[in-house]
């Protein structure tokens, strides 16, 4: 399923490790704090307990939102936009 | 996703538990770009490129294949766990089997798979092509004829007991077969592309020259699904034992090549082929290889073809992929006597 994955998060270090969390679970980052991409429920589960662990229950916020397909085919995309093909896995090949 | 490495230099590590590609753009500015192992399936790296050992740790981590190849698409080696698909009973049974009559019984199950498919691309040639219907019915009926002879040398002759016997005449028919078949792949192709027979190491012809990447891949991803369904690639039924053969590779892909053909055939009638794709051999007059802008085209297009694209296969919508994996487990079970029966034919 697609995921978005935004979050608030105080401390610089939990931060940056929230980040890297998310880049690890499979998803690409889309803005500073948003991040976007598909995994299956066990791998979002997992990035839901470790993204748990690393945050300030008391200030921190994450949210993670499952988004379907057909929607994200509706999104309307402006600017330096994301690549949709990317972020469903669209893409099976990349050359280097 | 693959990740597909060939441009001189290119670099490939770990950074972050994540796979990083780094390489050195025109402008000399180094490029990197990092991709989640969770996402990453294949990775392919041509000669004159740099990998890291701690890159193959956690490739082997996350089952992720990492494969060398030539600059022609053939692959010459690939790193893998050093743990077996499945059970060793499967090879066992492998290795009985290719010297019994079950070898015999699968060799010819394969062969005629592999003419069914090459018939039915005929025939569905023959849908748009009016003009060509006499050419084609002709080779119809001749291929028709092949696949009944191998039908027939291997079963109603009772003194084959196994493939070795029959091995040169099944070869022979198959031959037969192939050529008959490219004749009327290059006699409906736009003239410019025609083709004369069958050129590899180095494919004297654009065709030729997609064809053999194509196979290359192919080669690729067959042996991953043998060694996946816990077969050993290394001992075949038909083709030679001999040293570093992969034998059972070159006999289990035969129903499948005809996907390749497929693929390739429409690029060139959908005249997505030109001139930039293929450049010269050096050292070789006529040789033709695939350049980069050329092995992006067929990979990304044959990609979709075996990964975004289901047919229906014993009562499922299946991505080919899915399809040989499942064919693979199934000669597997079958061997180890779990099922009954021979798959189906592949029909393309």
């Amino acid at each position: 399923m697609i995921i978005w994955v935004l979050y608030d998060i105080g401390k610089d270090k939990a931060r940056t490790k929230a980040a890297k969390r998310c880049q690890q679970a499979g998803l690409y980052r889309v803005q500073f704090s948003c991040f976007l991409g598909t995994l299956t429920q066990n791998q979002k589960d997992t990035l839901q307990l470790q993204l748990e662990e690393l945050i300030d229950e008391e200030t921190d916020k994450v949210y993670i939102f499952p988004m379907s397909r057909g929607e994200l085919q509706q999104t309307a995309l402006l600017g330096q936009a994301f690549d949709k093909k990317l972020v469903t896995d669209e893409i099976r090949a990349l050359f280097f | 996703m693959q990740l597909h490495i060939s441009t001189y230099g290119t670099y490939l590590h770990v950074k972050d538990a994540m796979f990083d590609v780094r390489r050195k753009g025109e402008d000399g500015k180094v490029i990197n770009a990092t991709y989640s192992a969770e996402k990453v399936t294949h990775i392919l790296l041509a000669t004159g490129t740099m990998l890291s050992t701690d890159a193959v740790r956690l490739a082997m981590r996350h089952n992720v294949d990492i494969v060398f190849i030539e600059q022609q698409g053939d692959p010459i080696g690939r790193v893998w766990h050093a743990k077996l698909g499945s059970t060793t009973k499967i090879r066992k049974r492998q290795l009985e089997a290719s010297l019994g009559p079950d070898g015999l019984r699968w060799v010819r199950s394969w062969l005629l798979a592999k003419l069914d498919n090459q018939l039915g691309f005929i025939r569905s040639l023959k849908k748009h092509r009016p003009q060509h219907a006499d050419f084609l019915d002709d080779k119809l009926i001749r291929t028709e004829a092949l696949a009944l002879s191998i039908n027939t040398l291997a079963s109603a002759t009772g003194s084959a007991t196994c493939v070795a016997d029959v091995a040169d005449t099944l070869r022979g028919l198959e031959g037969t077969a192939g050529r008959l078949y490219f004749e009327t792949l290059s006699y409906v192709l736009p003239k410019e592309y025609q083709f004369n027979g069958r050129s590899s190491r180095p494919a004297q012809d654009a065709f030729n020259a997609f064809l053999n990447y194509g196979y290359g891949m192919l080669y690729g991803k067959v042996e991953k699904t043998l060694m996946m369904a816990g077969l050993d690639p290394y001992v075949g039924f038909l083709h030679r034992d001999d040293y570093n053969q992969l034998s059972m590779v070159y006999d289990f892909i035969e129903p499948y090549r005809g996907w390749v053909d497929e693929v390739v055939f429409r690029l060139f009638t959908a005249k997505k082929v030109n001139k930039s794709h293929v450049s010269e051999v050096s050292g070789s007059k006529t040789g033709q290889s695939l350049n980069t802008d050329g092995k992006s085209l067929l990979v990304n297009a044959f990609n979709e073809f075996m990964d975004n694209d289901p047919i229906r296969y014993r009562g499922r919508n299946l991505v080919r992929s899915h399809c040989m994996q499942l064919d693979a487990h199934q000669f597997a079970n079958e061997l180890i006597g779990k099922t009954g029966g021979l798959p189906d034919l592949i029909k393309l």
